[in-house]
C-alpha cells in the first residue's frame, strides 16, 4: 500500500515549549486513520503541517510521495471551528474550491459535483440557504461537502464534530462512513473521542502527551460496512477497552507532571 | 425571549415612546424656563421652522446642507474604500502609513478649517475638502480595520482550496468586509455632519449652521432651536437610509450593526 500522508520524524515547538517531539506514521492510500490524543497534545499541530499551514522545526510531511511546503487545492481540509463562508449559500459554499483557478471546472461538472455532495450529505433542500440558517451539524455537512467536492486526494479534518451534541455527532459520524465507503478517500481524521476514531477508522494513532510522540497504533478489526450495529460487536468493545487504558494512562501523566 | 423584537409592534411603538418623552420633556423645561434665559416650546419651535420654510427659504440652507455632507462623504468614502483595502493588504503600505493616518485623523477636521480659508478661501470648495477630508480619515481606518480583522479560519479554509492571492482578497475578504464598509460610510457621516455645521458656522453664507448662528446672534430662540432640531433629524434620517440599504444588501449576516 502506497503512503498517501507521511510524517517522519516530526519537531515542532513553540516559544522554547516542544510540541511536537519526532512524531512518524503514515496513511496509506484509501485509508481512513484517526488521530487520538489528549487535549492540547498538538493535534491540530500535526495536521496544520499537514495542511501546510505551518511548517516543522524538523522532519517532513509527504503528501503522495511529495513534501509538504503549503497550502495546496489536492489536500482538502474540513477545520475544529465553523469555517463554511457565511456571505455564501449551502450550494456555492460546496462549490467554492471548483470556481477557484488551481480548480476550475465547467459550469456544468461543477453543477453536477455540487448535486452529488448536497445528496451525500443529505442537504437537499437547502440549496439556497444561507449558513446563518442552519443548525451546527448542518454547517459541519456543508464543510464535509466543501472539502469533498474539490475531489482532493487526501483530505484532513479536525474534530470535525467536536462541537455538536451527542446525536447529531452519531448520526454525521454514520454519514461520513457512508461516505467513506462509496468514496474511499484517504482520510486523517483528528479527535479525542474514541468512539469516533474506532468507528470511522482502519486504523487508530495514539498520541501521548507533550512532548508528543506516536505512542502505539491500533488497528480496528471491525468489519465494513460499518452501521450503527459495528459499535455493539465485541472487536469494536475490545479496541474502545484497550484505547481507554491508553487514554486514561495518559491523562493520569500529565496530572503528576 | 424568543421572538425577535423587530417583528413586534414594540420596535415601532417604542422609540416612539421615547420621542414623545423627550418632547414632553422639553416642553416642561419651556414651562420653567421663561425670561431672559427663555427656552422655546416645542410649539413655538414648530412654528419657527413652519415660518422658516414659508418666509425665509429654509428650505435652501436645508438643501445646501445636506447636499455638502453628501458629496463630502461621498468623495471621502470613495477614495477611503480602496485605499482602505490596499493598505489593508499590503502589510508594508500599512506599516508605512498607519502613523500618518493616526495623526491626520487625531487631528480634529474643525482645526483645518482656519488653514483651509487661508489657502482656498470660504467658497465651496473649502467646505467640501475639509468634509472630504473628515470622511476619508474617519472611514479608511474602519475599513483597514476590518479587512485585518477578516477571521483567519476564512483564509485558511480559502488556501486550503487552492486560493490565490488575488482570488483569498476578491472572494473572500471583500465579501467578508462589506458590512464593515456601510459602517465605515455611516461614521463617515456622523463625523461629516459634525464637521459641516462647524465649516458653516464660519465660512457660509447659507446652510443650517449659518441659520442657527444667525438665530444666535439675533436672539431668536424658536429659530435656533429649530434649526438645531433640523440638524439632528437630518443626520438621523441619512443614518436610517444607510442602515435600511444595509439590511438588504448584507443579508447573510447574523445581527446587522444598528
Ligand atoms: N501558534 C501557536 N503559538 C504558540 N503556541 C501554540 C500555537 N499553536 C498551538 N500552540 C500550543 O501547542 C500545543 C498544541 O496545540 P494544538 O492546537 O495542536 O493542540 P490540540 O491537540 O489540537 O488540542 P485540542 O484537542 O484542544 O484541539 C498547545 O499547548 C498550544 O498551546
Ligand atoms: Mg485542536
Amino acid at each position: 500500500m502506497t503512503t498517501m500522508i507521511g510524517f517522519d520524524d516530526v519537531r515542532l515547538g513553540f516559544g522554547g515549549v516542544e510540541v511536537l517531539d519526532g512524531v512518524g506514521f503514515g496513511v496509506g492510500e484509501g485509508e481512513f486513520v484517526s488521530v487520538l490524543g489528549p487535549s492540547g497534545c498538538g493535534k491540530s499541530t500535526l495536521l496544520n503541517i499537514a495542511a501546510g499551514f505551518l511548517r516543522p522545526d524538523s522532519g517532513e510531511a509527504t503528501v503522495a510521495g511529495e513534501p509538504v511546503t503549503g497550502p495546496d487545492h489536492r489536500r482538502g481540509v474540513v477545520f475544529q471551528q465553523y469555517a463554511i463562508f457565511p456571505w455564501l449559500t449551502v450550494e456555492k459554499n460546496i462549490g467554492f474550491g471548483l470556481t477557484l483557478r488551481a480548480n476550475r471546472r465547467s459550469r456544468e461538472e461543477r453543477r453536477a459535483q455540487v448535486a452529488r455532495y448536497v445528496e451525500l450529505m443529505g442537504l437537499q433542500g437547502f440549496e439556497k440557504s444561507l449558513p446563518k440558517t442552519l443548525s451546527g451539524g448542518m454547517r459541519q455537512r456543508v464543510a464535509l461537502a466543501r472539502a469533498y467536492a474539490t475531489e482532493p486526494q487526501v483530505l484532513l479534518m479536525d474534530e470535525p464534530f467536536a462541537a455538536l451534541d451527542a446525536q447529531t455527532r452519531e448520526y454525521l459520524q454514520e454519514l461520513l462512513v457512508e461516505t467513506t465507503q462509496t468514496e474511499r478517500r484517504t482520510t486523517m481524521l483528528i479527535t479525542h473521542s474514541v468512539e469516533e476514531a474506532i468507528f470511522l477508522s482502519h486504523r487508530v494513532v495514539v498520541l501521548g502527551n507533550r512532548p508528543t510522540r506516536v505512542r502505539e497504533v491500533v488497528d480496528v478489526p471491525v468489519p465494513f460496512p460499518r452501521t450503527p450495529e459495528s459499535r455493539l460487536q465485541p472487536e469494536f468493545l475490545a479496541v474502545r477497552r484497550h484505547l481507554e487504558d491508553l487514554m486514561r494512562s495518559e491523562s493520569t501523566t500529565s496530572a503528576r507532571s | 425571549m424568543t421572538r425577535p423584537l423587530r417583528r413586534t409592534p414594540l420596535r415601532w411603538t417604542l422609540p416612539l415612546l421615547g420621542v414623545v418623552l423627550a418632547v414632553v420633556a422639553w416642553w416642561l423645561v419651556s414651562l420653567v424656563m421663561t425670561g431672559a434665559k427663555q427656552v422655546p416650546s416645542p410649539a413655538a419651535t414648530l412654528h419657527a421652522a413652519v415660518v422658516g420654510f414659508t418666509e425665509h427659504d429654509l428650505l435652501l440652507d436645508l438643501r445646501l446642507s445636506v447636499l455638502r455632507v453628501l458629496i463630502g462623504v461621498a468623495i471621502g468614502c470613495a477614495v477611503a474604500v480602496p485605499v482602505g483595502f490596499v493598505l489593508a493588504w499590503y502589510r508594508p503600505l500599512r506599516l508605512m502609513f498607519e502613523p500618518l493616518v493616526s495623526f491626520f485623523r487625531a487631528l480634529p477636521p474643525i482645526a483645518l478649517i482656519p488653514l483651509v480659508i487661508v489657502y482656498l478661501g470660504i467658497g465651496e470648495q473649502a467646505r467640501l475638502s475639509v468634509l472630504s477630508y473628515a470622511a476619508f480619515f474617519a472611514a479608511v481606518v474602519v475599513i483597514y480595520e476590518s479587512v485585518a480583522a477578516v477571521d483567519d479560519i476564512y483564509v485558511r479554509a480559502g488556501r486550503a482550496m487552492g486560493a490565490s492571492g488575488l482570488e483569498l482578497f476578491a472572494r473572500i475578504v471583500v465579501p467578508y468586509t462589506v458590512p464593515q464598509v456601510f459602517v465605515a460610510v455611516r461614521v463617515a457621516l456622523g463625523i461629516a455632519w459634525a464637521t459641516l455645521v462647524a465649516a458653516e458656522l464660519t465660512v457660509a453664507q447659507r446652510g443650517l449652521g449659518t441659520y442657527i448662528q444667525d438665530a444666535a446672534n439675533f436672539s431668536r430662540k424658536p429659530d435656533l432651536f429649530a434649526g438645531i432640531v433640523l440638524i439632528g433629524l437630518s443626520a438621523v434620517v441619512m443614518d436610517r437610509v444607510l442602515v435600511a440599504v444595509m439590511r438588504v444588501s448584507v443579508r447573510w449576516q447574523d445581527r446587522v450593526a444598528r
